[in-house]
């Protein structure tokens, strides 16, 4: 069991390194990105299947997959709260913002600018659940090799 | 509003002005006459800035507007309407982003954000339907109400467009990136004509896309200052993709 609570653990430090989330003000570098759920606390959602505790099996081979809930993130916008899908290796399969600024949903036109982007270097566009990519220019000739054309065949 | 959950999303996909456009409907209305009629709307809505603003087309009012043949008075009042939005851009941009380059006149960077944004009127106005709409990359968000998800965009990877570097999920608003994945040495920097190689791509999501398709243009033409820069900007937020691979978000 304690084997299955580190390798959860470190999956979370992975999700911390992974998902930066700009909460400064103008003018400030890079540096000042703060991680969104840098204090994943205990109280987390956290579901596994197939991890029943066993004797310290294989560890991370035990587990068929996680879904962790960050705690509440409060940036210049208001709070946000991200939801984090991994598989059985670790990786990160989906995102999802669970809380949005503007805290209760009541205001519909949140802004689109309110919403966090969510910078994950080991997605790919089958695991992303994406209903449009935004990219650089493509042209007609392009199109079929794009990433939007799989999506618009899908 | 309830209805726009979960129903499957209908897909279109036509070209126009060189681009794919792309849309997808989720609702009430994605595969009837209403949403055909939309979307045959934004289509044609489309073809007209084209026909108008077109730097292909020698017959096009802007192609004979750089000729000299005619003036502005002659054109029809978009044209001044997208000359202004350059303007403004350039000044806002310290110059990096023209209109104007080497004195040939090239409204394109303006133009297509300003198209497409107006080009979604019609499917807007689908009740109880949300909207995606993209062209070559640059797209609009609408959603019906509160029920409805959030539309999940992907931020292209400039270093490997088969994947996807970033997720942002977008209700009502826009998101441009500008690069040079496709299409090598798009974006030059009005003030010297140089390609920009510190950076392989700038997205920015705003409210409409007019101004974050110019943004992200701008910041790219800005090289090095792009971010700086873009986080002066009000009510933008971006993620910056440096040529070596760093992401660094704004906003």
């Amino acid at each position: 069991m304690k084997r299955i609570v580190l390798w959860l653990l470190s999956t979370i430090s992975a999700v911390v390194l992974l998902f930066g989330y700009h909460t400064s003000t103008a003018g400030t570098v890079a540096t000042t990105q703060q991680p969104v759920g840098a204090s994943l606390s205990t109280t987390s959602t956290t579901t596994t299947s197939g991890g029943t505790g066993g004797s310290g099996g294989s560890g991370p081979n035990t587990q068929t997959g996680s879904t962790v809930t960050g705690t509440v993130a409060q940036t210049r916008w208001g709070p946000v709260q991200v939801q984090i899908t991994t598989d059985a290796k670790g990786t990160i399969t989906d995102v999802e913002v669970v809380q949005y600024p503007a805290g209760n949903h009541e205001d519909e036109q949140i802004n689109s600018y309110a919403l966090p982007i969510l910078v994950q270097s080991t997605l790919d566009a089958q695991s992303a659940h994406i209903d449009m990519v935004s990219g650089a220019t493509v042209t007609s000739e392009g199109y079929l090799q794009s990433l939007q054309s799989a999506l618009d065949q899908a | 509003m309830s209805t726009a959950v979960a129903t499957p999303t209908a897909r279109y996909v036509e070209h126009v002005m060189g681009m794919p456009v792309s849309l997808a409907l989720r609702g009430r209305h994605t595969d009837d006459a209403a949403a055909r009629g939309a979307w045959a709307e934004a289509m044609a809505a489309l073809q007209d800035v084209d026909r108008v603003f077109s730097t292909y087309r020698p017959d096009s009012f802007v192609s004979r507007l750089a000729r000299g043949e005619v003036t502005l008075d002659d054109c029809p009042p978009e044209v001044a309407e997208v000359l202004a939005l350059g303007e403004l851009a350039r000044l806002q941009s310290h110059g990096a982003f023209d209109v104007r380059r080497a004195g040939v006149l090239d409204p394109s960077g303006v133009v297509k954000g300003w198209a497409v944004e107006r080009a979604t009127r019609p499917l807007r106005a689908l009740p109880d339907t949300d909207v995606c709409l993209s062209a070559g990359g640059d797209l609009v968000c609408h959603v019906a109400g509160l029920a409805s998800p959030d539309w999940r965009i992907g931020i292209e990877d400039p270093h490997d467009p088969t994947r996807v570097l970033a997720v942002v999920p977008v209700r009502n608003g826009a998101v441009a990136t500008s690069g040079l994945a496709h299409r090598g040495g798009h974006v030059v920097d009005a003030r010297t004509g140089a390609v920009p190689d510190a950076i392989a791509s700038v997205t920015v999501v705003h409210d409409d896309l007019t101004w974050a398709d110019i943004d992200a243009t701008a910041a790219f033409a800005l090289g090095r200052d792009a971010a700086r820069w873009l986080r002066t900007r009000p009510r933008r937020r971006g993620l910056v993709v440096w040529a070596d691979g760093r992401t660094e978000l704004v906003g």
